[in-house]
């Protein structure tokens, strides 16, 4: 009996954990014509490939702290890659200029607040931290 | 020097070694420089793809975001590199970055198809699957090049080098340790001097190797040489001396010897050899000759040659010189090659002299100096081989009772005859004609050019006449005569035998047949010889194959008129011929011992006709006739006695019928026999008495019993007064001298009276009966005779 509540237990907090990370999803302001994105789309919009919508409008990713959980789950995810590796490859672009990784934030909130504060913002965040006044375009889990 | 250098060891081991290295290492550098091409190559393929390999992921991420700066980094970093000529990067479809070497001319030619370039396809660094991009890499051909060859010059020059190192050790050891010590052997072998005793030095430091074993070998090798050498030497120096020994023998020989070829050159001859044949000195350095010696039949010499070389054996023969006195020469010839004799030559005078005058008295009769049977038979083929087949006639001319006389009156008698016939028979003849002895009182004549028989018929004549005229011995006139048996050349034999034998058969059948003087050869004497001599090996067998037979001849008391013995004669019964008389086979039973078989035969079968006779009480007695040839040894007393003893018959009863011939070749032993077999208590009869040369004075000396008086004298004493006479005598002095007679041939009743008158007791003839066989005589025995009274 008390086995059985230790497992559940444990069971309710790990679930309740991984709900916390893995639910990551890609969002836009509301105004942006961009209603779906593929995953494609996102890595040339935040590995700095293209970002040029379809819209005609071009997109600023915004790159949530190192210390975000989302951050490594979204660019683990999304390419495969670990941070060091997404680290590296930007490194080699910095000094060429060519292209720019996406503009840090300190959180998700204040991701939150610039894309519904840009039209041409666009950010990975938690579901949870999801609002009304942005659109889901990518949703990472949704395969 | 340079010469020898080319061939020696040196040389061919500088020259063998340089050669091998460079071939090696133009082997060793082809197949290095090849690899190392190669591995170059490959290297420098492989280092183009490392270099992409580095540069992939950086251009995956200028590819990306199509970054021309970070791709011309790129490029400037792969350029760093002298393998890469030029270097394109290209995104998805636009170019990013170019760049070439300085020195490289415009990389127009950098495109995908040339074969040299090598691309990679860039992919996206966040999709694998997702190509964005390609690097095109165009190779510094040249540079590389340069740099493969580069390393190739430096491997095969240091290859090369470690092959000349090694391979100049290698000729220096091999000059030090093989040719060195090679070369210094060699010099030594130079120096020395083998013969002297001098051996091959061992160079140092080669004690116990190869270079050791070689240098024993070779002085081991000069030792036998030497050894060889010196038998060599010792042997010609052995040869010289034989040959000057052998020089010295066949100067100083005391035979003469010559070496000549076939046609008689000279080409070698001693001293002795000129001295022997009286050679000629020589003349104008001209090969001698074997003619020039003053041969007397030089053609002989020649032909003794040829046959020498012919017959491949010695030949011997002697030859005359012309010279002052007789000189004979033997000459031994050996063939010494095909065309070479040796000849010895000795003279052999003496013994050719002393050969002639042995060969002379051998040949001659010593009594009468007329040449003797050897001498004829010398004499006889060297003038049948000169006759060239003209006629000559042969006379065997035989003296007549020459044994008689030579008994009665000595050999010394016997030899004065012959003396005198001799040098009378040397005057029937010519000188040309030959005449010599032939055996005891034989001589042969030969008659040259005897063309008709009437020519030698006169000269036989002559020969007769001559011999039969009286000659005067030791004051005795004897008369004697001659038997001549004559042949022709070739007619009659064509040699010394068969002529002397159909001479000879033509005196037999004078003497025995015809009674004649003298008689020609008759071509049928052969025949009757043949007939006879198969008669004699007939006679041989008779006794054997029973075929004689005794017939029984009567003697009778004349006075009584009854037969009181017989004469036992033999007879042969032959197969084929039949009934052969006594005077047929009797005589040649007579040549030969057959005789003395007969008799033993006769005398066995009269024994035993006698010993039947006294079985059935008969008293009758039986004479056997005796043959010379039986006395004294094939006739003994003892035999006869035994024979009787056997038989169990008195011995007065067989006697034993003798001929005046049969005593005269032995006197003294006839007698003895006479006497020992009347000792015995045997009759001895004189056969035939009254013929022959019997003296009366033998009758004195011959104690016998009876005397039959020969048939001649009773034939005719009917009519003949001096036979009558005769008989008479004969009669009258037996009676005085106390002996029997028989008169022989009695024929005819007058015979008998007068026998009878005479005081002759018993008589034999064909008045009574012919010899009969015993059926008959048994029959006649029994009918008994008719005498007139």
């Amino acid at each position: 009996m008390v086995h059985r509540t230790i497992l559940l237990l444990f069971l309710i907090a790990f679930g309740s954990m991984s709900t916390f990370a893995e639910d990551v999803v890609v969002v836009v302001n509301q105004k942006n014509s961009v209603n779906k994105l593929s995953r494609d789309e996102v890595i040339d919009i935040f590995l700095g490939r293209n970002r040029q919508l379809s819209s005609g409008v071009t997109a600023l990713p915004l790159d949530l702290p190192g210390t975000a959980e989302e951050r490594e789950y979204f660019y683990s995810h999304l390419t495969g890659k670990s941070m060091s590796e997404i680290n590296a490859y930007w490194a080699r672009l910095i000094f060429t200029g060519r292209a720019t990784p996406p503009t840090l934030v300190r959180s998700q909130e204040e991701a939150m607040q610039m894309v519904i504060d840009n039209r041409c913002a666009i950010s990975y965040v938690n579901r949870n931290k999801v609002s009304s006044q942005v659109k889901i375009v990518f949703e990472l889990n949704n395969k | 020097m340079n010469n020898p250098f080319r061939k020696g060891i040196l040389f061919g081991t500088v020259v063998t070694a340089i050669g091998t290295v460079l071939i090696l290492i133009a082997i060793f550098v082809a197949f290095t420089a090849y690899r190392t091409a190669t591995d170059t190559q490959k290297y420098f393929e492989k280092h183009l793809y490392e270099l992409l390999d580095t540069v992939e992921s950086t251009a995956g991420v200028a590819c990306f975001v199509e970054d021309k700066q970070l791709a011309t980094e790129l490029v400037a970093g792969l350029l760093k590199n002298n393998e890469v000529a030029s270097v394109i990067v290209k995104a998805s479809n636009k170019e990013l970055a170019r760049g070439k070497q300085s020195d490289f001319p415009e990389a127009d030619s950098l495109h995908e198809q040339s074969s040299t370039v090598v691309s990679r396809l860039i992919k996206s660094p966040f999709d694998k699957d997702k190509v964005i991009g390609e690097i095109l890499l165009e190779p510094n051909i040249k540079a590389i090049h340069r740099q493969v060859l580069e390393k190739v010059y430096f491997t095969i020059s240091m290859l090369a080098l470690q092959l000349i190192i090694v391979a100049t050790s290698i000729i220096l050891i091999i000059l030090y340790v093989v040719v060195r010590p090679i070369r210094e052997l060699s010099n030594n072998l130079h120096k020395i001097d083998a013969a002297a005793g001098e051996r091959l030095m061992l160079p140092k430091g080669h004690e116990g190797n190869e270079i050791a074993g070689l240098t024993e070998d070779i002085n081991k090798l000069a030792e036998t040489l030497v050894d060889a050498l010196n038998i060599e030497q010792e042997l010609r120096h052995q040869q010289t001396i034989n040959e000057q020994k052998y020089r010295s023998i066949f100067e100083n020989s005391g035979s003469g010897i010559f070496i000549a070829d076939e046609v008689g050159h000279i080409s070698s001859f001693n001293r002795s050899f000129v001295r022997l044949t009286n050679l000629p000195a020589k003349d104008n350095g001209h090969t001698p000759k074997l003619a020039h010696a003053p041969w007397k039949n030089y053609e002989l010499l020649e032909e003794l040659i040829q046959v020498c070389f012919k017959e491949r054996t010695d030949q011997s023969a002697d030859f005359e010189l012309y010279a002052d006195k007789p000189c004979w020469l033997n000459v031994i010839l050996t063939a010494i090659s095909d065309y070479q004799v040796q000849g010895v030559v000795t003279n052999v005078t003496t013994a050719k002299l002393s050969e002639a005058t042995a060969v002379q008295m051998v040949e001659t009769d010593k009594l009468t100096g007329l040449a003797n049977r050897v001498g004829l038979e010398r004499y006889l083929p060297e003038v049948i081989r000169r006759s060239h087949g003209e006629t000559m006639a042969m006379m065997l001319v035989d003296i007549k009772n020459f044994r008689h006389l030579n008994e009665s009156m000595g050999m010394s008698a016997g030899d004065q005859l012959l003396k005198v016939s001799a040098s009378r028979l040397m005057g029937c003849i010519k000188k040309t004609d030959w005449l010599g002895r032939y055996g005891g009182h034989e001589f042969v004549i030969v008659l040259h050019g005897a063309e008709s028989r009437v020519a030698v018929e006169s000269v036989a004549t002559r020969i007769i006449e001559v011999l039969r005229k009286v000659v005067e011995i030791n004051e005795t006139s004897v008369s004697t005569g001659c038997s001549i048996g004559i042949a022709f050349y070739p007619a009659h034999g064509l040699d010394v035998s068969a002529l002397l034998r159909s001479t000879e058969l033509a005196l037999d059948y004078a003497k025995t047949t015809v009674k004649k003087d003298f008689q020609f050869f008759l071509p049928e004497m052969v025949e009757m010889a043949e007939q006879r001599h198969k008669l004699e090996s007939e006679l041989r067998h008779s006794i054997q194959r029973d075929e004689l037979r005794l017939f029984f001849q009567p003697i009778v008391d004349l006075k009584e008129g009854r037969i009181v013995g017989a004469e036992a004669l033999v007879r042969w019964q032959h197969p084929t011929r039949g009934l052969i008389p006594p005077d047929v086979f009797i005589p040649i039973a007579e040549e030969s011992d057959l005789i003395c078989d007969i008799g033993l035969w006769v005398l066995e079968t009269a024994c035993h006709q006698l010993a039947a006779w006294s079985a059935a009480g008969q008293s009758l007695y039986l004479s056997i006739n005796v043959s010379a040839r039986q006395i004294p040894n094939a006739l003994t007393a003892s035999l006869v006695k035994e024979a009787i003893n056997r038989y169990g018959i008195p011995a007065s009863s067989l006697a034993l019928e003798i001929t005046e011939g049969v005593l005269l070749s032995d006197i003294d032993k006839g007698i003895e026999w006479i006497r020992t077999l009347r000792n015995e208590g045997f009759q001895i009869y004189m056969d035939d008495f009254g013929t022959g040369y019997s003296s009366l004075s033998y009758l004195k000396r011959f104690p016998i019993n009876v005397l039959k008086i020969d048939r001649s004298f009773i034939r005719d004493m009917n009519v003949e007064a001096n036979d009558r006479l005769l008989v008479q005598a004969i009669a009258t002095m037996s009676h005085g001298l106390g002996l029997q007679v028989v008169a022989e041939g009695v024929e005819n009743e007058g015979q008998i009276s007068l026998l009878r008158k005479m005081g002759c007791k018993y008589g034999q003839g064909y008045f009574f009966s012919k010899p009969v066989p015993i059926s008959d005589f048994d029959l006649l025995k029994r009918s008994g005779l008719h005498l007139p009274d």
